[in-house]
């Protein structure tokens, strides 16, 4: 499903870029974003350079091209919308083009690091850096249980859907507040279990 | 049928009661041993107290362990000092594997238990392999938990449980919401663990074919305990506790 | 208002950054005095509720919907430190799983989502539940106007780091971020607010009732403190039009001395062009109007939630 795709952006696979350590892949894709920052507008042939790294990269890991596009596609918009505040300024139009390109080069890098490194493997990585674990641990649950309340909230939806007859947009608010009420009420529930298993194995707070 | 046997008993609970915050009383005077490799049932209607029973066999409930301790583990009383020690020996499989699978990755959620308790690698690793292969998902490491079925969380909970060397499994509601043959495959693997086991369940069939004796709770309180043939095949027993006979005894030919 | 990379030059992202780090800091100090372990768990499916419900839609006209972003919901339920931890995984998850929001800018984002929002959230929220008592009302209108105050704090806090960095001009991205959000901020209060009804109306022992002892600053003090820190935060910035506004009226009064006409003329020219030509004064006005409108729907919502509550109970 294409949700499913869209919470699950790691392509699993055993390209040379895969095997690298996370937190090598990590370092890489913030040095090259940090590199792309410091650019000055306007820089088209660092740009174009920098590009064709990133192409040759997402070649090397073998990963599927259509995917990143979609994913890449989807967050665009928001791109492009911050970036129409630079025409309110002047010098406009090659300010724009360029915040566009440097935008977009940093989202590809960001796709293509999330496409090829599991999640849990970034989190041991702030672990290892000394992160907070209370900020770990919260990360790690977040991963582990949007699916399933994502899951719980859909259900939730469509037995309201199939209760109500009219469609107008004060019941649709109303049933979406009644469906995020209940979605914590059944949340906080859930956590106190989770809270009782994490006990049971040993769990010290 | 108890005297000699508080030795060798993995579970002994003695008086046990407990009320709910509100006031309601769950459970009142529970009493029961189990021995070391012996499999039993524990069977009643919604409401009579199962789940909370269970929650006091590792010491999950009450808040405040009673001062007379009324659970006894592997000859260990609970205490507030060694609920550590007696989490590790009794392992609770909850009813919805969402609750208990709460790592990020399979790998990760059963060795959560052996971490806790201080196994470092290599053996961690091994451990982790070990248990995998023992319910039957070997290569099951690297996957993430939402997209394996039911069946395979409940599995990879158990793997959980038996990394931490529990002497005995509490499950809940194991085969519930399982498809036939996830149920099949759970039933086979609990036939094989050379580990107490005390399953509270709803699925008589089930308790018939796997377990050779029965605790019937209701109300909170215990109403009959003895082997599972005799007190199933009771039809008056069954129908007054919001239970019935099963089919799989009803068509059986009398021994 | 996630800033992507890029939008924000390197000064302004390290400070931001630092500042970040900063109030994450405080929020797990937060955590640690007022929440009981038992509740670890529930910060990181909090986070994940959030999440969900971000993707909730609420239909506002013509196929657009709004959706709500959750700070002050989850300082109503959680409190602000746990707030903050939330909003901040979520806005990792987010930059890291979906690219939404830039790497660069991620200290940024957490500290105008994820630290300024719940901080402002709370402390009108703690702030009017003082001074309107403990009632179910006057907790949906302090959590719905808390949420309103909170998304343009957030707005304005990114207008002034996209401004810093030389991406946009300060006056226009105030005028944009601030005047969208604080419409957008409007439907934020709704959601929030019906939300929380619903929460109330089922457990409402699951709202955070955690005390915070301020060091007895009374409540009131501590709203007018707050109340001057948002006026400040709308003029300052245009304070840099006001140099023109000045100069303008400096012009106005040279001209006058100059050409040595009768007092009344210039004074009346400057007097009718002052309310023209002075933006500043129109763009207080509009503030001045904005913070009405979402005090009185917030006000008007709350009466309109616990109405069937007040019925059915009494």
């Amino acid at each position: 499903m294409l949700r499913e795709q869209l919470l699950s952006p790691y392509q699993p696979g055993t390209s040379p870029v895969h095997r690298l350590p996370a937190g090598s892949k990590l370092a890489l894709a913030l040095v090259f974003i940090l590199c792309i920052v410091l650019l000055p507008p306007g820089s088209w042939l660092a740009f174009a350079v920098l590009s064709v790294a990133l192409v040759a990269a997402a070649l090397g890991a073998r990963v599927s091209p259509r995917q990143l596009l979609v994913r890449l596609l989807l967050v665009e918009p928001l791109v492009i919308g911050v970036a129409l505040l630079a025409l309110l300024q002047p010098g406009g139009w090659p300010l724009f083009l360029s915040m566009l390109a440097k935008s977009t080069l940093c989202l590809a890098c960001m796709l293509l690091l999330t496409a090829t490194t599991r999640f849990s493997d970034l989190l041991r990585v702030l672990w290892r850096l000394r992160v907070p674990s209370l900020l770990v641990t919260t990360l790690a649950l977040l991963q582990r249980y949007l699916f399933v309340l994502l899951q719980e909230m859909e259900r939730m939806q469509r037995a309201r859907r199939s209760r109500s007859f009219h469609d107008g947009r004060a019941s649709t608010w109303r049933g979406s507040a009644q469906v995020a009420g209940q979605l914590f009420v059944r949340t906080s529930e859930r956590a106190e279990r989770v809270y009782l298993a994490m006990c049971a194995r040993g769990w010290k707070s | 049928m108890r005297t000699g046997l508080e030795e060798l008993s993995v579970l002994e609970v003695r008086n046990l009661g407990y009320c709910y915050p509100d006031g309601r009383e769950a459970l009142r005077d529970v009493s029961f041993a189990l021995a070391a490799n012996e499999r039993a049932a524990l069977i009643g209607p919604n409401g009579a107290g199962k789940s909370t029973l269970l929650l006091h066999l590792n010491g999950l409930l009450p808040d405040q362990p009673p001062a007379t301790p009324t659970v006894i583990v592997d000859g260990l009383p609970l205490r507030a000092d060694n609920l550590a020690e007696a989490r590790r020996r009794v392992g609770l499989l909850f009813q919805d594997p969402d609750d208990q699978l709460f790592c990020p990755t399979v790998w990760e959620d059963v060795a959560f238990g052996p971490m806790q308790l201080g196994v470092r690698e290599p053996e961690l690793s091994q451990r982790v392999a070990d248990c995998l292969a023992q319910v039957g998902l070997a290569g099951f490491a690297d996957r993430l938990p939402h997209h394996l079925s039911r069946g395979e969380k409940r599995r990879v909970c158990l793997a959980g449980l038996l990394a931490c060397e529990a002497r005995l499994l509490v499950l809940d509601e194991p085969t519930s919401d399982l498809d036939p043959r996830g149920r099949r495959l759970l039933m086979g693997l609990l036939a094989q663990l050379p580990v107490a086991q005390l399953i509270a369940t709803h699925d008589l069939e089930f308790v018939v074919e796997s377990c050779a004796r029965t605790i019937v709770i209701d109300h909170g309180r215990i109403v009959a305990d003895g082997p599972t043939r005799k007190l199933l095949n009771d039809e008056a027993l069954m129908l007054a506790h919001g239970l019935e006979r099963p089919h799989i005894l009803r068509h059986a030919h009398p021994h | 208002m996630h800033i992507p990379d890029g939008f924000l030059d390197l000064p302004t992202a390290i400070a931001a950054g630092a500042a970040a780090v900063a109030g994450i800091a405080l929020g797990l100090r937060d955590v640690r005095r007022n929440l009981s372990p038992r509740r670890v768990p529930l910060i990181g499916l909090a986070a994940a509720f959030v999440f969900a419900t971000q993707m909730l839609n609420f239909p506002i006209a013509a196929g657009t919907s709004g959706h709500m972003t959750g700070a002050v919901l989850a300082v109503v339920l959680l409190g602000p430190g746990a707030a903050v931890i939330v909003m901040t995984a979520v806005l990792v998850l987010q930059c890291f799983m979906f690219a939404d929001g830039g790497v660069t800018a991620l200290g940024a984002n957490v500290l105008n989502m994820a630290i300024i929002a719940p901080a402002v959230g709370y402390v009108v929220y703690a702030g009017l539940r003082r001074l309107c008592g403990d009632g179910q009302r006057s907790l949906l209108f302090a959590a719905g106007f808390a949420a309103w105050c909170a998304t343009v704090a957030a707005a304005l806090a990114c207008a002034v780091e996209l401004a810093a960095s030389g991406t946009v001009v300060l006056r226009s991205a105030v005028m944009a971020m601030g005047g969208v959000h604080m419409v957008v901020g409007l439907v934020e209060a709704a959601i929030t607010m019906m939300v929380v009804a619903v929460v109330i109306r089922s457990r409402p022992e699951l709202l955070d009732r955690s005390q915070r002892v301020e060091h007895g600053v009374p409540a009131t003090v501590a709203f007018g403190a707050v109340a001057t820190i948002g006026v400040l935060v709308f003029v300052s910035p245009l304070a840099s039009s006001l140099p023109d506004g000045l100069e303008h009226v400096a012009h106005k009064l040279g001209f006058a001395a100059e050409a040595a006409t009768p007092i009344a003329a210039p004074l009346q020219d400057y007097a009718v062009k002052g309310l023209v030509d002075q933006p500043w004064l129109g763009t207080v006005v509009a503030a001045g109007v904005g913070v009405a409108a979402a005090f009185a729907m917030a006000w008007l919502m709350a009466r309109m939630l616990t109405r069937h509550a007040l019925h059915a109970r009494r």
